[in-house]
């Protein structure tokens, strides 16, 4: 690799690792916290099968899961303001990931929920609990530990689906390798860079990952 | 202290229990045994309301609750007989998450809002009292079945019940570790305890029990002392299945 090239790499390290941090990860965080907590709605509502948000329940899961997140983006940012609902670029993006978020982890958290055995629920009740009580006090924490691995899972994949935002104009990691490379005429090393900042997040997300089941398995013998 | 009145509960088409009538006196020991599916556990838990009975009235110290099937129970009352029972589970259902301490005290911080401290103290006395001093830290899967049983009764009696309920107590445990649970249920019976237990522990119930109840096939077969139902039923059915049980021993 010759002097100009590496050059160019050192210079769009920064401007990459900047876009990293101020849209990819910032983004990936708002949208998988939001559509975490309305994953716990949505999954709630389908344990406890609460009627008509039951049924609007199952409809949501059912359009996003079957419909490619990129139409869902387009359809934001893109088909909305025809009907006079607008959104800008940044905004636009965490709504189409929370949506998305929300779907896919509602079955992780609905799984998880109900992979915790009857008799906990019993057992708070017995002590005269209530049902919010039962599920924040007793189910939900041990829940939580179930569902680590998967939703770990599925934060790693928004943040590389982040990379999508880039067609509704945020200036997120991929945007920017872009743009550098419209400049510099370097597509290979340009990719190949933000592919490597990629790979570094999600190593570190892995890293968390096995720290926080560690952490929450400390009371249990396997 | 209890009376049941002509309690009915049905699963789908499979009547449970056909009219049950019970009443126990304030610091007495029912015990209910009969064979399984005899609707002996179904009972039991119609008393803390973990199953809503159909028809019938239940009355547990100062509470008492209609049932018509139709209606639900009305949700401050379900709590407060909730608060007023405690209940014992054949596994044991500790929290997992938590501490036996923590198990103790959960329900006097989360229900009957004690602040912590006061708590803690109360959770040491009951955690003493059950022999499992210096366990407290423990999480349940470090502990033996019938440590964790223990701490299954210390949890039940945290919120100062004034009825303990014993589904099938023992029926989990290793022989050897049977004697320790049936050891801390004796121990409260003396001290005046009200309980009703489900169990097949015949030495109990001949033991502690004031009142023993044998159920079939959802009724009431044989009701009295011990030493009637135990040793003189009066039906052939009966009988037959004292005989069961002892042929087993």
């Amino acid at each position: 690799m010759d002097d100009r090239k590496i050059q160019i790499v050192i210079d769009s390290l920064w401007p990459m690792i900047k876009a990293a941090l101020q849209y990819t990860i910032t983004l990936a965080l708002i949208s998988f916290v939001l559509g975490l907590i309305l994953a716990v709605l949505v999954a709630l509502v389908r344990v406890w099968k609460i009627p008509v948000l039951n049924q609007i329940a199952i409809f949501y899961v059912w359009v996003i899961r079957g419909t490619p997140l990129l139409v869902q983006l387009f359809i934001i940012f893109f088909g909305l303001p025809s009907i006079g609902i607008e959104f800008d670029p940044f905004p636009a993006a965490v709504i189409a990931f929370t949506l998305n978020m929300g779907a896919y982890n509602s079955e992780i958290v609905r799984a998880a929920i109900q992979s915790i055995s009857n008799g906990q629920w019993e057992a708070a009740y017995s002590l005269g609990m209530t049902r919010g009580q039962a599920l924040w006090r007793i189910i939900l924490p041990q829940a939580a530990r179930v569902s680590v691995p998967p939703l770990s899972n599925s934060f790693i994949s928004l943040v590389k689906d982040t990379s999508l935002a880039y067609t509704v104009t945020v200036v997120e990691l991929f945007q920017v390798a872009k743009q550098i490379t419209a400049t510099t005429y370097e597509p290979l090393l340009m990719y190949t860079e933000a592919a490597v900042i990629y790979l570094a997040i999600c190593t570190i997300l892995n890293a968390l990952q096995s720290v926080m089941e560690k952490r929450l398995s400390r009371f249990s013998a396997q | 202290m209890i009376e049941i009145r002509n309690l009915h509960k049905s699963f789908g088409s499979l009547e449970v229990l056909k009219g049950i009538d019970l009443s126990l006196e304030k610091g007495k020991v029912l015990v209910i045994i009969g064979p399984s599916g005899s609707g002996k556990t179904t009972l039991l838990r119609c008393l803390n309301l973990l199953e809503m009975p159909d028809a019938g009235s239940l009355q547990l110290g100062e509470t008492s609750i209609e049932f018509d099937g139709r209606r639900k129970a009305d949700k401050q009352r379900v709590l407060k007989l909730r608060q007023n029972t405690g209940m014992v589970f054949q596994s044991y259902n500790l929290f997992p998450h938590k501490t036996a301490l923590e198990n103790v005290m959960e329900a006097q911080v989360v229900v009957q809002k004690r602040d912590k401290d006061a708590a803690r103290k109360r959770s040491m006395e009951l955690l003493a009292k059950v022999g499992l001093s210096g366990k407290e830290d423990a999480y349940p899967h470090q502990l033996s079945g019938g440590q964790q049983q223990r701490v299954g009764i210390a949890r039940a009696l945290a919120t100062d019940p004034e009825v303990m309920l014993f589904d099938e107590p023992t029926s989990a445990l290793d022989p050897e570790l049977v004697g320790e649970v049936l050891k801390v249920m004796k121990e409260l019976a003396a001290e005046g305890m009200t309980m009703v237990v489900v169990t097949h522990e015949m030495k109990f119930a001949a033991e502690a029990a004031d009142t023993v109840v044998l159920m079939d096939n959802g009724v009431v077969l044989e009701q009295g002392s011990p030493r009637q139902v135990l040793q003189n039923p009066s039906s052939d059915r009966a009988s037959q299945f004292l005989n069961l049980l002892t042929a087993k021993d």
